[in-house]
């Protein structure tokens, strides 16, 4: 299968999006750096990576530490992030997955 | 009419099978669990391992007369039977120190785990233990800095370290992985580790990586007031290339490097621990292939063998094994390792595996790192198990948190000092561990995050390799 050039869209990826994209979206909803209608689908390497950039600059304000957001932003991270949770795992995602390719 | 030599019909056992022999303090001891071809006598067979793993490959020529081969030669001294096993039995077999080039486990193992292990009297063979003398314990260097140094290095006391491979192996610029490290980092584990796979590829060659990962170091090193590591992977195709690399990460002002003692090899190892230790560096090792040695329980080496050449060769951490999580292994065996690669003197135990005495003297001990397969509902039993002197590294059960890695770092590490507190205070960690992550949770959304993501999780493979008793 030839490799795609562009992203499928968070709401179309797989285990739910619990992916490091999908968790690059997400965070970019709370810190509002893309409208929570936007999925990024359609979009190339280079658009999602400067999401990235950006959604790192606003983490690093806080310590990259979810216990130090602002109320605010704290709210808004528990709501969407919950939200992604819930439906990740009615999509079939669980914690075991990401153990899956561990070795020692 | 002059004598008749029939040459090759020599039974091993006239020379080499010595019932009555007492090991002496000075001989280093190996005990065999052998597999014979059907009809051999133990008793021949287990003199021709001591042979052929000694002086029996000597050709017999008059220079025998210059070279004694009643001192050089290995003396098979002991045979037992293998509880639950018919198929086999123990060889213990005792070999002279001077056999041996001082200082080197590469010249040892060339004879322990040389070409007896194709000999055609055995099916199978299999290294369960080694005991080296202390009088060869001090001519070799050991951990290039030890436990105790490790901590005084990193100003960290009284809790187990953290850890966490970066993922994916694949994929990552140089500067996203750096990234991945600096939160992990900043989250509040104290390492991050290179996977073993990263060496240096066309798609992230090292010096870049280096770089970028030391910049991730300093940067959560400056936010967090603490010391901070990741294991730069030296790893590389000759021994010149990986003192190169080494070179550099002190240079940069990396704590600690990386290497994979068993695919790099042993001269190459002792060679790195040798630089470390004169260089005031640690070293973690990592132990690639070690499956391939020492998973069939009836052929290869056992690992307690191969966490005892560690320590001699040298290295700080050494990747030990679980007991608990997806990759678990025998709970009575690997407590066994631990204590070998941890403590001065190991007593003979054979429910932990232990067939001999080891007297490590004053060199310093390696750290057991836990990884692979674990995360936070893992804690409160791993801390039990491994104690503060271990590193517990947790990768999917850090990288794969849903708020990302910084979330997952800080999610173990309230997990890990919340157990370490309740286990000061007296409580039964593996007893009580729920109710001691649920009341850290409460002031932790990273853990409570984590909590949730794990619950659900059970493991229940069963594991290949166990102590014999235990086979029937």
């Amino acid at each position: 299968m030839n490799k795609p050039d562009t992203y499928v869209g968070i709401n179309n990826e797989i285990n739910g999006g619990m992916t490091t994209i999908g968790k690059i979206i997400r965070d970019a909803w709370v810190f509002g750096i893309l409208d929570e209608s936007e999925t990024c689908q359609g979009w190339n390497l280079a658009g999602i990576d400067g999401v990235l950039q950006k959604v790192n600059n606003e983490w690093d304000k806080y310590g990259c530490l979810v216990s130090q957001l602002p109320p605010e932003l704290a709210k808004r991270h528990r709501e969407i992030h919950y939200k992604a949770f819930q439906q990740a795992k009615e999509a079939g995602w669980s914690g075991e997955i990401e153990t899956d390719d561990e070795d020692e | 009419m002059a004598k008749v030599y029939d040459a090759g019909v020599k039974e091993y056992r006239e020379t080499y099978w010595m019932p009555d022999y007492t090991p002496l303090d000075t001989d280093i001891l190996a005990c065999f669990k052998v597999t014979p071809q059907d009809g051999v006598p133990r008793e021949e067979v287990a003199a021709a391992v001591a042979a052929e793993s000694s002086t029996g490959t000597w050709t017999t020529v008059w220079t025998d007369l210059l070279t004694d081969l009643d001192h050089y030669k290995g003396r098979a001294y002991a045979i037992e039977d293998v509880p639950g096993d018919d198929t086999c039995f123990y060889a213990f077999v005792a070999y002279p120190l001077d056999l041996f080039e001082e200082g080197s486990v590469v010249n040892v193992m060339t004879s322990l785990v040389g070409n007896v292990f194709g000999f055609k009297a055995l099916r199978a063979l299999r290294l369960e233990d080694v005991r080296f003398p202390i009088a060869y314990v001090v001519t070799c260097n050991g951990p290039p800095q030890g436990i105790q140094m490790e901590r005084d290095i990193l100003n960290k006391y009284g809790r187990p370290l953290l850890g966490c491979t970066i993922k994916p192996k694949l994929g990552l610029s140089a500067k996203n992985y750096g990234r991945a490290c600096y939160e992990g980092l900043r989250g509040g584990l104290d390492f991050t580790k290179d996977d073993e796979n990263i060496n240096s590829q066309p798609f992230m060659r090292w010096r870049g990586r280096f770089d970028f990962v030391i910049e991730a170091i300093h940067k959560a090193e400056a936010e967090t007031g603490e010391r901070k590591g990741h294991y730069l992977n030296v790893t590389a195709p000759t021994s010149d290339e990986m003192m190169k690399r080494a070179e550099y990460a002190k240079e940069i002002g990396a704590p600690i490097i990386m290497h994979d003692y068993i695919t790099g090899g042993w001269s190459a190892n002792t060679q790195l621990a040798q630089w470390c230790q004169d260089n005031g560096m640690l070293l973690h090792i990592h132990r690639a292939m070690h499956a391939v040695l020492d998973r069939n329980p009836h052929h290869g080496i056992h690992f307690r063998v191969l966490a005892k050449i560690l320590r001699l060769s040298g290295g700080d951490h050494l990747h030990s094994g679980t007991v608990v999580g997806k990759l678990e292994g025998d709970r009575e065996a690997t407590l066994g390792w631990i204590d070998i690669m941890r403590d001065s003197f190991i007593k003979e135990d054979r429910s932990r595996g232990i067939f001999f005495d080891q007297d490590w003297g004053s060199m310093p001990g390696v750290i057991p790192v836990a990884s692979g397969g674990i995360h936070v509902w893992h804690m409160p039993a791993l801390v039990n198990i491994f104690g503060d002197d271990s590193c517990l590294q947790f990768g999917g059960g850090t990288l794969g948190h849903p708020w990302g890695n910084a979330a997952g770092a800080a999610a173990n590490r309230v997990a890990v000092e919340a157990c370490v507190e309740a286990r000061n205070q007296g409580r039964e960690l593996e007893k009580e561990g729920k109710d001691i992550l649920t009341n850290a949770a409460k002031h932790s959304p990273e853990l409570a995050a984590a909590m949730d993501t794990w619950k659900e999780i059970k493991f229940e493979f069963d594991t290949v390799d166990k102590i014999d008793v235990a086979h029937k």
